[in-house]
């Protein structure tokens, strides 16, 4: 199977049809994010070598890969606190680390600390300075960032004194504040309980359902699974497949097939479903396009086959994102 | 508020929260009331004469003064040594500069912050001490105010060249070097007075460029002669030329020309430090 498909660039289901339309809409949004060869070296190392990726605005978009790939990388180089070694990237139509547009962004780093010293009220009120948000609505913005992110109860308590995952919780929730158009999120859930991660979830979708852009940095598959609209995977510094998770888990199905009362190669007129070879007394059909299977079935009963069996062959998502990272 | 402000806020707010306020205060308190009892004694003792006293009050004055611009010098290099560096390795600074403020805003207000602690410190301890030989002596120098200012002037050198520095080199590197330019800066101004005295050029050169490397020796002299009764100096001078061997004593005020150098010192590193943590990578 070609991963090149997924290496291009993404185009919304339909634009086609309505490509004058499609070039007013780009005139007035440009994309929440576009990188072009975008690249970091640091000394004998390559962090990122050659992103190229469009994040389109109101998507959550994962950044999966393992650890190293460059996420984290990634992330740096959009929000200016590293220079890229080559390439470009634009962020909310403007270059990348631009004073103004990080009004629009929120940031949640993978490693970060607050000053302990400080109460988990008082880092808020400090941010909502920092943003320049309107005094008179800090008190409410803040009230809003705690009950969201669950630290309400200990929003008077010092940050010294917070775990990892309740710091992480406010790093949350001061990335939420100033409702911002675009969040970067890396590797949110790294020290959170499966509540907190249920919490995040639910964070991201409420983003979402607001109209923001979320790009979600993690090595958790599921979580990606769980969240994100489409995904870039990203390995040793390179994208090696982006689409809709469904499209990179195989957006084209496996099944076999236990058909009796038909000749022995039954499936000679339904080539064009798939591919199929014999396998015992079972059928493997590859090559499904995605929702065809019903059909597949219907076709077979209306030659006057009895379906005994169909079996979905299961990709698992590690299976697939090993395939993915082992390809050249 | 700009955000140079709100930095500057919270630096002197963590200056308070972490006990730094405290600590400056319980030492103030302790050392001065000790000059205090000195100050005292030396006043009423009886095998003295009182022309030994008039001399002997403001030396020791200076001399006090003189640790305290220790105290001020150091802790400013204490003060500022984690100030960038450490909140680059911990994350703190990775919240703060995503968001829209230009790093030079947040390096500025933490070098405010902390010398406005700074001017705090050496006022109130100027004011403490000054007060002190004033009621105990009756004794009181002619410029107070320009040895609180030159005073707050070595701290703020030493508060610069140690951000500076920070944008760069861990804290604990940052601390040494800091100090080590500290202490050979006020070496090199005692060799310079040695090499007047005993008429040396090379050891009177080394005092000369030292001055202009790191002017804190430079602006302590200010200070000396701002607590110096002018009686003192004149008589001083006519008697010998020893007294401009003594690293306690300032022969003159510091020349306006000096004060300007000093100025240009200051923008110079400062502007060295923001392109230096500008550059920086995160
Ligand atoms: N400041 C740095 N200096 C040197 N190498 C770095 C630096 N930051 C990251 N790297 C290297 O770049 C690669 C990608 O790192 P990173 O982006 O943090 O990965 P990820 O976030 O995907 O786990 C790693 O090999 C890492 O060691
Ligand atoms: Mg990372």
């Amino acid at each position: 199977m070609s991963l090149a498909r997924w290496a291009e660039p993404a185009v919304p289901e339909g634009a086609g049809s309505v490509g004058g339309a499609q070039g007013a809409d780009a005139g007035r949004e440009s994309p929440a994010i576009h990188t072009t060869d975008l690249r970091k070296h640091y000394r004998g190392t390559t962090a990122l070598a050659g992103l190229s990726m469009t994040v389109r605005r109101g998507e959550v978009f994962g950044f999966l890969g393992p650890n190293g790939a460059g996420k984290t990388t990634a992330v740096k180089l959009l929000l200016g606190l590293v220079r890229p070694s080559g390439g470009e990237a634009m962020v909310l139509g403007a270059p990348a680390g631009d004073r103004e547009t990080r009004r629009q962004i929120g940031y949640l780093p993978e490693l970060f600390r607050f000053p302990g010293w400080l109460s988990a009220r008082e880092v808020l009120f400090l941010h909502c300075r920092l943003l320049g948000l309107a005094r008179e609505t800090h008190p409410a913005a803040v009230g809003e960032a705690l009950e969201t992110v669950g630290l309400a109860p200990r929003a008077g308590d010092k940050v010294g004194t917070f775990s990892k995952g309740m710091q992480q919780r406010l790093g949350l929730g001061v990335a939420l504040l100033g409702a911002p158009a675009l969040v970067i999120l890396d590797e949110p859930t790294s020290a959170l309980d499966p509540v907190g991660r249920h919490d995040v979830r639910r964070v991201v979708l409420d983003l979402r359902r607001r109209g923001a852009t979320v790009f979600l940095n993690t090595h958790l598959l599921e979580e990606a699974q769980q969240i994100c609209d489409r995904v870039t995977v990203i390995d040793r510094g390179r994208a090696v497949a982006t689409g809709t998770l469904a499209e990179l888990l195989g957006g084209v199905a496996s099944v076999r097939l236990r058909v009796s009362g038909l000749a022995r190669t039954w499936w000679a007129g339904l080539t064009g479903f798939g591919t199929f070879s014999a396998a015992g007394e079972w059928v493997v059909a590859e090559g499904i396009a995605p929702g065809a299977v019903p059909d597949l079935v219907a076709a077979i009963v209306a030659r006057g086959g009895r379906v005994e069996a169909v079996v979905p062959e299961h990709r698992t998502l590690e299976e697939r994102f090993l395939e993915l990272l082992a390809a050249p | 508020m700009s955000p140079t402000l709100v930095i500057a806020r919270l630096t002197v707010r963590e200056a308070v929260r972490r006990r730094l306020v405290a600590a400056f205060g319980v030492i103030t308190v302790l050392l001065a009331a000790l000059s205090a009892w000195g100050f005292d004694r030396l006043s009423h003792a009886r095998n003295v004469t009182s022309g030994e006293v008039h001399v002997a009050i403001p030396q020791s004055l200076i001399v006090f003064m003189f640790m305290f611009s220790f105290v001020v010098a150091l802790s400013a290099s204490a003060m500022a040594s984690p100030s960038v560096s450490t909140e680059i390795e911990s994350g703190i600074l990775l919240a703060v500069l995503t968001r829209p403020v230009r790093r030079s805003e947040v390096l500025l207000g933490k070098w405010l912050g902390l010398a406005g602690v700074l001017l705090a410190y050496s006022v109130v301890v100027s004011a403490l001490e000054v007060g002190i030989v004033d009621l105990v002596s009756g004794f009181v120098p002619p410029d107070p105010v320009g040895a609180a200012l030159y005073l707050f002037g070595e701290g703020a050198i030493l508060l610069s060249v140690t951000v500076l520095l920070s944008t760069r080199l861990s804290a604990i590197a940052t601390g040494v070097v800091a100090v080590a330019l500290f202490g050979a800066a006020w070496l090199a101004g005692v060799v310079g007075s040695l090499g007047t005295l005993f008429k040396i050029g090379t050891l009177r050169s080394v005092g000369e460029v030292a001055r202009f490397l790191l002017p804190t020796d430079g602006l302590w002299h200010g200070a000396i002669y701002a607590l110096e009764p002018r009686s003192f100096v004149a008589q001083r001078l006519s008697q010998s030329s020893a007294a401009a061997g003594n690293p306690f004593f300032a022969t003159a005020p510091l020349a306006w020309p000096y004060l300007v150098f000093v100025g240009a010192w200051f923008v110079l590193v400062m502007a060295a430090a923001l392109y230096s943590f500008e550059r920086r990578e995160l």
